[in-house]
């Protein structure tokens, strides 16, 4: 009879520890999470397909960086090993206008000219849960003004002027991280194989924009 | 007098002019992204500075800055020289060993170098190279240092490091899949490190290994970059080494003063018509020759030793024993 009653207290203590835990779980399940965080480096438009490939071509001239009017190709230091003095981009720094100069430069193969909606740095991707329009805190539309491709790469979701939605014409130059007001970047560039909405999983930690 | 004495200073003009080129063209490609940004009211007084010095030394050469500047950029590694794209041959073979094919686009640019060097040697690393242009005033410094009674090391090392240099960076390309010759090559260092410096803001690690090739030239042999190390001075060597345009001994003049040898940075034996395919045309032995005994000629191969200077004593010497006996008679 003691062990009955013994397993009679036990069970009851688990079941209101299991109660009351349980909102913790729903919550720590249901927050958003990011699948993709953002590249923080972007290859230069035209540049060859695989990373391993355009090191491979660039001679490191650094001859793409001097015809940039914007001046948003950087140089990887040292510290990168192999990658050294080959150029990237930071779009939420400075991003490219998509002007082709670096593409015409370049003297080897790394980047070479190609039509400007052939371009592929990336798509851009965009977090709902973080853009002001999506989450009904204000009205934005930057990265739809400042666009160079139009309404093919990013427009505003049928019903609402104001939510962006990215389409796939979009060839990830940046210049809409560039713009985003809203400082943790609700918009960002990712590889072209992920979608153009972010996915919020459960229990997935969140990653966040460097 | 010869005029080809005059060919050292030239040469002066020739490396100073590259390396205000180098410093220049980072200045103007500022010039050039503010007039594309239409930004002049936006400047910083010291970004103002800069537009209005590169708008008066552009202005009476171009009408429309934004695009007319292009045709002037990059560096001796690979650039635009007034529309004319050239690059550094060492940048084409360091990009076939690293990808594996070639890119015909690329040799074209490398075609005029490539012609170059095999008519007249190592004259980029003579006349052009901008480093060369600081290597030269560092030797001068190490002269003084010496005289200044600082026990500066003059060893010699082996000429022949260098083409080990230039095997091992085409396998190790192959291998990485990565361009090393840029990392060690100090003409491409230099125009990078100018650049960044300029443009972009702060040296990069390549200036710490360019000035250690400093005080390795300065403190453990002289000249001891160019003359052993420098994967490129070998790449010029090896295609140079049937160049037409040779500095040549004319043994009439010559009196044994040995200033050549002297003056030689790259250690070489002017004296003893010894060349070879290390030469760089640099004509500082013409310049220093008292007698004009050096000149340059067109010639595939250096003539063999032709025995002492005919103004010299040891050729004098050579001569009693038979002209006394002639002038008896």
């Amino acid at each position: 009879m003691r062990r009955r009653g013994f397993l009679h207290t036990l069970a009851k203590i688990l079941s209101i520890a299991g109660f009351a835990s349980l909102p913790y779980g729903l919550v720590r399940f249901m927050q958003p999470g990011q699948v993709v965080a953002g590249q923080k480096h972007i290859p230069l438009p035209g540049a060859l397909a695989k990373e391993h490939d355009f090191v491979a071509a660039c001679i490191g001239c650094g001859l793409c960086g001097e015809v940039c009017p914007p001046r948003c190709v950087k140089f990887y230091k040292h510290t990168e090993g192999a990658k050294a003095n080959t150029p990237y981009i930071d779009p939420a720094e400075k991003a490219c206008i998509l002007c082709a100069r670096c593409m015409e430069i370049c003297p080897t193969d790394a980047l070479s000219v190609i039509p400007l909606r052939e371009i592929k740095m990336g798509i851009a991707q965009i977090d709902r849960v973080a853009c002001y329009p999506w989450v009904d805190r204000g009205i934005c539309g930057a990265c739809v003004s400042i666009c160079p491709l139009g309404n093919d790469a990013i427009s505003y979701e049928f019903g609402n002027v104001y939510r962006p939605i990215v389409k796939q014409a979009c060839v990830g130059c940046g210049l809409c991280v560039e713009v985003c007001p809203e400082p943790s970047l609700p918009i960002r560039i990712v590889d072209r194989s992920e979608p153009t909405i972010a996915r919020h999983g459960m229990g997935i930690r969140r990653k966040v924009y460097e | 007098m010869n005029w080809q004495v005059h060919l050292n200073k030239l040469r002066w003009l020739v490396l100073s002019l590259v390396m205000l080129m180098l410093v220049l063209i980072p200045f103007l490609h500022l010039y050039q992204s503010y007039e594309a940004a239409h930004a002049y009211d936006l400047l910083k007084p010291g970004e103002r500075l800069i537009y209005d010095s590169m708008e008066f030394i552009s202005g009476p050469f171009i009408s429309d800055p934004e695009n007319d500047l292009d045709g002037l950029k990059g560096t001796t590694w690979s650039g635009t020289l007034f529309g004319l794209a050239l690059s550094d041959p060492l940048a084409l073979l360091g990009q076939i060993s690293a990808s594996l094919s070639l890119h015909w686009s690329f040799l074209l640019t490398a075609l005029i170098p490539i012609l170059l060097t095999l008519l007249a040697g190592r004259f980029f690393c003579g006349w052009i190279c901008p480093a060369t242009f600081i290597y030269e005033l560092n030797d001068n410094l190490g002269t003084w240092l010496r005289r200044a009674g600082l026990p500066i090391s003059r060893r010699k090392l082996d000429r022949r490091i260098k083409y080990v240099v230039l095997l091992m960076g085409v396998l190790i390309g192959m291998f990485t899949g990565a361009v090393m010759f840029a990392a060690i090559y100090p003409p491409a260092i230099l125009g990078r490190e100018i650049y960044y410096a300029i443009a972009v803001g702060g040296f990069g690690s390549g200036m710490v290994f360019f000035i250690l090739t400093l005080l390795f030239d300065l403190l453990v042999a002289r000249r001891g970059f160019c003359r052993s190390i420098c994967p490129g001075g070998a790449l010029y060597s090896l295609l140079g080494r049937f160049r037409l345009l040779r500095i040549q001994r004319k043994v009439e003049t010559c009196n044994d003063c040995t200033k050549c040898n002297a003056v030689c940075q790259f250690d070489l034996d002017p004296w003893h018509d010894d060349f070879g395919q290390e030469c760089n045309n640099c004509s500082a032995c013409i310049a220093v020759c008292p007698t004009d005994a050096l000149v340059f000629e067109m010639k595939y191969k250096d003539q063999p030793f032709q025995g002492a200077g005919h103004l010299g004593q040891d050729y004098k010497k050579q001569q009693g024993d038979i002209k006394p006996a002639s002038g008896e008679d």
